[in-house]
């Protein structure tokens, strides 16, 4: 006889989580911000030892000569980054728009759509009609449903 | 006295002299996992051997000028002897900012245009302002358009009537390229490969390969056919550096459709990622961005302005910015914007031959104009007046 298909469908339902609405928003503005990353893996310089530019001088008639100039190179380079670094967020909150009239950057924002949702299967990307009873997310077919489950379904909390 | 022209964009900067061509340069920082001391600027790019994990330090967020020391070396590099080679006390430039830019990044342009680079004067000025000069500069006898610029950060729909924009019916999509190649190297990750961290390899992915579909739903059936019948699959080969230099699609004649491949090539299959990634400008909604796709958008703007002005809206709409590239993106917004248009308006949409460089080529035409000196403050302007003398004559 051909080999037994594992049944994807019949679990224990005490054994599955089902997650609330308000928590799969969370989850899903959560992967709407990770895509506005520039970057997923670390800086490669980020661990590099910072390389030791100045020795401790001993010798006093060059100390004063240092100093000036070592001042003088600092308060240029720190001027601005302590000025001008600031991220988006801050600058949008700065700019207080809430209280200008007119059309802003806020208004300017696209309004929802007018026509429906359309859903798509988690797994392949092909139209989905399912839903997953415990996270919400969509499949099409039963075999996708069996490969939510062992990948992604619940694997990581928010 | 010459004027430079730079449409400083998120991802490329636009830059040339207005009696010159225009150059493309990426505007970041890159560093590379191989090379581990050197930090890469703008075109240095084509030094790295091995754009493999190549980490991005772009100077913008979300399409705004946030970290200006970023911002700061590529322009000394394209300011300086290797590039450009601007004498500043002898030079205008022309200088695109996005939409509704913050008071606090346009006082600190100013103050660095003026006081640390010494330019002679400066204009500031949006993107798609200079592309409505350069389309108007065609069309002589049209008094409206409304121009798509779809870039890296953002899409901005936005009408302009005699040459000035209109702030009511500026429109803002936040799906763009980024967005775009981020969707589409999680989806690949998933489905067959790692790929998180290979942001230039995958970019270059989506602009082989990726396409418009002109019928979402028979695309999709027909990229759920098996073997040959499936017309939507590709193959990609990636790059591995050493024997492939650049990634490539596999001409349909040598592709594989059961089996694998023998030789020792990675390959992607992709199917309905070719064009349900760029169906997002289109419905950001595909994947949970609450907000209007590009046709329904401009169909918005336009109800937005006064009527006697909406067919000649119609009429003209101009694509601007990158996203514009993808085979079938015209054909699409036509067809879209002419089925949710009243029938008795004309709906004409174009398409220029090099969408990327449309906005600098207006900035040409506009540094050639008489009207440029007005248009600008001088360094002397701005050492009496300030900030305020700039706030007074620049539209942003």
């Amino acid at each position: 006889m051909a080999e037994k298909k594992i049944a994807v469908r019949s679990q224990d339902p005490n054994q599955r989580r089902v997650l609330d609405s308000a928590t799969r928003q969370r989850r899903l503005t959560r992967q709407l911000d990770a895509l506005e990353k520039d970057n997923f893996q670390d800086d490669p310089h980020a661990s590099l030892p910072q390389l030791v530019k100045r020795l401790p001088q001993f010798d006093e008639s060059n100390e004063s000569g240092n100093e000036s100039s070592k001042r003088r190179k600092k308060t240029r380079g720190d001027h601005f980054k302590q000025r001008f670094r600031k991220n988006f967020q801050t600058l949008l909150e700065e700019e207080d728009l809430s209280v200008s009239e007119g059309p802003n950057y806020l208004t300017a924002c696209a309004e929802p759509s007018k026509f429906p949702q359309r859903h798509f299967c988690a797994v392949c990307g092909f139209p989905s009609n399912y839903t997953c009873v415990s996270c919400g997310a969509r499949y099409c077919c039963v075999r996708c449903l069996g490969t939510h489950h062992e990948t992604r379904c619940l694997k990581w909390t928010v | 006295m010459s004027t430079l022209v730079l449409d400083n964009g998120a991802c490329f900067a636009k830059i040339g002299y207005s009696h010159e061509k225009v150059s493309v340069i990426p505007n970041c920082q890159f560093r590379s996992k191989t090379s581990r001391l050197k930090t890469f600027t703008a075109n240095q790019l084509d030094e790295i051997k091995d754009p493999s994990g190549l980490f991005f330090i772009l100077p913008f967020q979300k399409g705004y000028l946030v970290n200006w020391d970023v911002q700061r070396k590529v322009w000394d590099h394209l300011f300086g002897k290797d590039m450009f080679k601007v004498d500043f006390a002898d030079t205008n430039i022309v200088i695109t900012e996005p939409y509704f830019n913050f008071s606090s990044i346009q006082d600190t342009m100013n103050e660095i245009l003026f006081e640390e680079y010494q330019f002679q004067s400066a204009l500031r000025i949006n993107a798609g302002s200079l592309s409505a000069h350069r389309y108007f500069h065609e069309n002589n006898s049209e008094l409206c358009c409304i121009v798509v610029d779809s870039g890296f950060s953002f899409t901005h729909i936005v009408p302009y009537c005699r040459g000035r924009k209109m702030k009511e019916g500026i429109c803002r999509i936040n799906v763009g390229g980024k967005l775009l190649s981020n969707h589409l190297k999680e989806i690949i990750s998933y489905r067959q490969l790692h790929v998180m961290d290979e942001t230039y390899v995958i970019n270059q992915v989506k602009e082989d390969v990726c396409y418009v579909s002109q019928n979402f739903y028979k695309d999709m059936e027909i990229a759920q056919l098996k073997g040959e019948d499936n017309t939507v699959m590709r193959d990609y080969v990636l790059p591995d550096f050493s024997s492939i230099k650049k990634g490539f699609c596999k001409p349909r004649e040598e592709m594989n459709f059961t089996g694998k491949y023998k030789t020792g090539e990675q390959i992607l299959r992709l199917t309905n990622e070719r064009f349900a990634v760029p169906e997002m400008l289109f419905h950001p909604s595909d994947i949970g961005i609450q907000e209007m796709g590009i046709p329904e958008a401009l169909v918005n703007s336009i109800n937005n302005m006064p009527e006697e002005m909406q067919p000649h809206f119609y009429k003209n709409i101009v694509l601007t910015g990158g996203n514009t590239l993808f085979p079938g993106f015209r054909d699409r917004v036509y067809k879209e914007v002419r089925a949710l248009a009243p029938v008795e308006y004309q709906v004409s949409v174009v398409l220029p031959q090099n969408p990327i460089c449309y906005p600098w080529e207006g900035g040409k035409l506009l540094a050639e104009n008489p009207d440029f000196e007005e248009m600008v403050v001088t360094r002397e302007d701005y050492e009496e007046n300030g900030h305020y003398v700039c706030e007074e004559k620049f539209d942003i």
